[in-house]
């Protein structure tokens, strides 16, 4: 070929020396970093939360839990032997499964069910034909999937989890603190724990209690995905003691009350409305109605095809810390004309940030979007919680407690919402020609879901961590004004709904100062 | 200026010089002190696309059309070491649905082309490329969104054999695309099947092959080309989703790009068509530039 050795170093180097320019533009760690967890032991045991009022259950005792082997007794000194064996000789994958769970029980079950709602919230195609086949409980897995976990249902789901969990837990606590069994590594000496051990009495185990409570609620939730809920579960369970933190007579006795109580918490939910909150017929009804209000243009699906109003009835659904006829007295009065004033500036600042829309405004519609795909505005509060509560150490029944008063005040938001949306009925701005930056959901506009949501989630989590209140307002209000930075809600849709959501808020913040927590 | 640099500036504006205005995927090469500076205007429509492996229309886009326009300047540094720099200003809309179009400088790309080995009518060329974004777009608007944040860098090899006589060439490439991770605004999204509690995406490279068959004249140039573009991983487009920055896109395109030059002024102009993919768009584009050529 008559290459000379310098065009021979030249073929050699140059792309050398290339890969070496390109990487100082890319970086050749891709890994991610993602926030890690830590256990800890928590700040307060909260011995008398056995004596918290449960939500479902009609007390702390109604599971009945029989009394544990005394830890002198054979059967005890064979469990702490067997457990002995589970830790010797961890594996890495063992040893990160400590670590995991170690983090929280409802900590991580939790995060799961997030992560569930985001896998699940996409809306499902059109067929053939131009219809939107409905989700079937009975097929889950089918397209489309069961469920589409779109911000009421996961609202929902999450609200149940977290009322399973704390009953349950309040139960777990009333029968820790009456039997009192110490954790196996105070028993024997020669076990060596490897996360934090508390004072906590150690049977029955809080972690299988949260662990089977939480299958329960999430396997009826999200059918498609029991193989997987029991995998994390039996990992869970097995967690505990691999670490040396219960012996199995801590985890049965966990796991039966668990699903004991949770079995309950289910039957109020098999019975609370929610199988007729997509009953489309109706819709026509609640048209008419909205037109004798006044109404000169209601609300029309912006999809093509037409697709159906996701849930018209869930505000029928049974709410949590307010009647029906409060939740009446609860809904916003009526949006603007269509043809007034009020209603022509709103649509004019619309049409300005749609001309206009800063960096920044994208940046806060798009944090705040939690559309398709995600764990919906719900779960992003759920997020929130369930840090703070880590961040200030929490028990896990307290853990428990905060997601439930939050949990409630989700769906009793959505429930409210929903209800006001379908009362008005109310056009998007999308019918007035504008577009947005974020996606459009399908149903009426007037209130903001977000803002509900945000409203009162702000006022439970102020309550519960009464130094972050301020953050939490801001966090609520920004939420609420992204909705307009996405162009998808007048102004007077998210101030309604923010104001109406600090109320329902107020209601699970009653019910908290009256639940004997003393909190 | 005095008068002989003048008249030498007079000459370069009107001589024929060689049609010479160059890719970063031929092995045409600026001669040492020529500039080959390109305005282009491109646009890129589909109304069908692979979510995943199922080809299908979207009522709610209707016709998705992305358009910009780019300046690309090809410097020759020595006979055999080009320099190649790009950058497009683009913007998005659809023809249906309420998708707001998004618009704004996208990604500065820049190229060095080295012939490595140039023997009779055969050369091998090596090419390495880097990108960085310019402007602060929204990388998960998809598919809105006007490109992905990404910086990349790139390494890519072009053979190419010309029959001297005729000009008659055959060219081959193949590159690795090294693709950085981005940041979202958002600080949660679901990819890979599970949902990451963070703001930094993990992008997958990709790689492309193509090749070319054509005619290079002093004055004109004519070719046929086949492209093949992948990431190397990465997800696919749930059903009905939207797609995802780390979705694994796909495509194999066909097309022709042709060139005249008589003078300093040229035309270029390419069509492309996407006859195969994933997780893209099936796009038909075009491409047209004005060529100018002058030397420093």
């Amino acid at each position: 070929m008559g290459l000379t050795v310098k065009k021979y170093i030249s073929f050699i180097l140059l792309p050398a020396l290339l890969a070496g320019a390109g990487a100082l533009v890319v970086s050749c760690d891709k890994s991610i970093d993602e926030p890690e967890r830590q256990a800890y032991s928590p700040g307060n045991l909260d011995e008398k939360a056995g004596a918290w009022k449960p939500y479902v259950l009609t007390g702390s005792s109604e599971v009945a839990l029989p009394e544990p082997k005394a830890v002198t007794s054979a059967e005890y000194k064979a469990e702490l032997s067997a457990l002995k064996q589970k830790m010797a000789g961890l594996t890495g994958v063992q040893r990160d499964a400590i670590s995991y769970w170690g983090a929280g029980a409802v900590y991580r079950w939790n995060e799961i069910a997030r992560e569930l709602a985001a896998r699940y919230n996409i809306p499902p195609a059109s067929n053939a034909e131009g219809k939107y086949p409905v989700p079937d409980a009975n097929n889950p897995l089918a397209d489309p999937k069961f469920p589409f976990a779109n911000p009421p249902y996961t609202a929902r789901a999450l609200a149940y989890l977290s009322v399973a969990q704390y009953d349950a837990l309040v139960a777990a606590w009333n029968y820790k603190f009456k039997y009192r069994r110490e954790a196996p590594s105070k028993v024997d000496s020669g076990i060596q724990a490897v996360l934090p051990v508390s004072g906590l009495p150690s049977y029955p185990s809080e972690d299988a209690v949260v662990a089977a409570a939480s299958f329960t609620v999430l396997k009826a939730m999200f059918p498609g995905e029991v193989p997987f809920l029991e995998a994390k579960m039996k990992e869970h369970r097995e967690s505990r003691l691999w670490a040396g933190m219960n012996v199995e007579s801590d985890l049965t006795a966990g796991a039966d009350l668990g699903t004991a109580v949770a079995a309950k918490v289910m039957g109020r939910a098999r019975a609370d409305g929610m199988s007729t909150a997509n009953n489309q017929a109706l819709t026509a009804g609640m048209i008419e109605k909205a037109k004798l209000l006044g109404l000169t243009e209601v609300w029309i699906s912006q999809e093509s095809p037409k697709r159906p109003p996701m849930l018209p009835n869930y505000g029928a659904v049974q709410t949590w810390n307010f009647d029906r006829e409060t939740m009446i007295k609860l809904r916003p009065g009526p949006p603007p004309a269509l043809d007034s004033p009020d209603f022509k500036k709103a649509l004019d600042e619309l049409k300005d940030i749609q001309k206009n829309q800063t960096r920044e405004q994208a940046r806060i519609a798009n944090y705040w979007s939690d559309g398709a795909g995600s764990y919906t505005p719900p779960g992003h509060w759920f997020r929130t919680a369930v840090n703070a509560a880590h961040d200030a150490k929490f028990s896990e029944v307290r853990t428990a407690r905060t997601l439930a008063l939050l949990g409630t005040s989700q769906m009793d938001a959505g429930i409210c919402c929903w209800d006001t949306k379908f009362y008005y009925y109310y056009p998007r701005p999308q019918q007035f020609g504008l577009k947005t930056s974020v996606g459009l959901p399908n149903f009426p506009s007037y209130t903001s879901g977000h803002s509900t949501f945000s409203g009162a989630a702000a006022r439970v989590l102020g309550y519960v961590f009464p130094d972050k209140a301020g953050s939490f307002d801001k966090m609520a209000q920004e939420a609420s004004t992204s909705r307009m930075y996405g162009l998808i809600h007048f102004r007077f849709d998210c101030e309604a709904g923010l104001k109406c959501g600090v109320a329902i808020g107020d209601y699970a913040v009653a019910r908290g100062k009256a639940d004997g927590s003393g909190l | 200026m005095n008068q002989s640099i003048r008249y030498l500036v007079a000459i370069a504006l009107l001589l024929p010089l060689a049609a010479r205005a160059q890719m970063p995927h031929d092995a045409i090469y600026m001669g040492k002190g020529s500039v080959c500076v390109a305005g282009m205007y491109g646009r890129s429509t589909w109304d069908q696309y692979w979510e995943n492996s199922l080809k299908r229309e979207n009522l709610n886009i209707g016709t998705h059309t992305t358009q910009n326009v780019m300046l690309m300047p090809a410097i020759g540094i020595t006979n055999r070491l080009n320099v190649i720099l790009a950058l497009p200003y683009v913007w998005t809309q659809t023809s249906a649905g309420n998708l707001m179009g998004q618009k704004g400088f996208q990604d500065l790309s820049g190229w060095l082309k080295y012939k490595v080995v140039a023997w009779k009518g055969f050369s091998l060329n090596a090419v390495a490329g880097a990108s960085l974004p310019v402007g602060n777009y929204v990388p998960d608007f998809l598919p809105m969104s006007i490109g992905l944040q990404c910086r990349t860098a790139m390494g890519r090899l072009v053979a190419n054999y010309k029959h001297p006589a005729t000009g008659l060439y055959v060219t081959g490439h193949g590159s690795y695309i090294w693709r950085s991770n981005i940041k979202l605004d958002r600080d949660a999204y679901q990819a890979n099947d599970r949902l990451y509690n963070t703001d930094e995406v993990r992008m997958p490279n990709a790689f492309d092959l193509g090749g070319r068959l054509g005619i290079l004249r002093k004055m004109w140039q004519t070719e046929v080309w086949v492209e093949r573009t992948a990431c190397t991983s990465g997800d696919h487009i749930r059903r009905n989703d939207m797609p995802f920055p780390t979705n694994n896109m796909q495509a194999t395109s066909v097309g022709w790009y042709g060139k005249v030059q008589p003078r300093n002024i040229g035309l270029s102009a390419r069509v492309g068509y996407v006859v195969g993919g994933r997780n893209v768009g099936q796009s038909t584009s075009y491409q047209v530039g004005v060529l100018y050529l002058f030397k420093l």
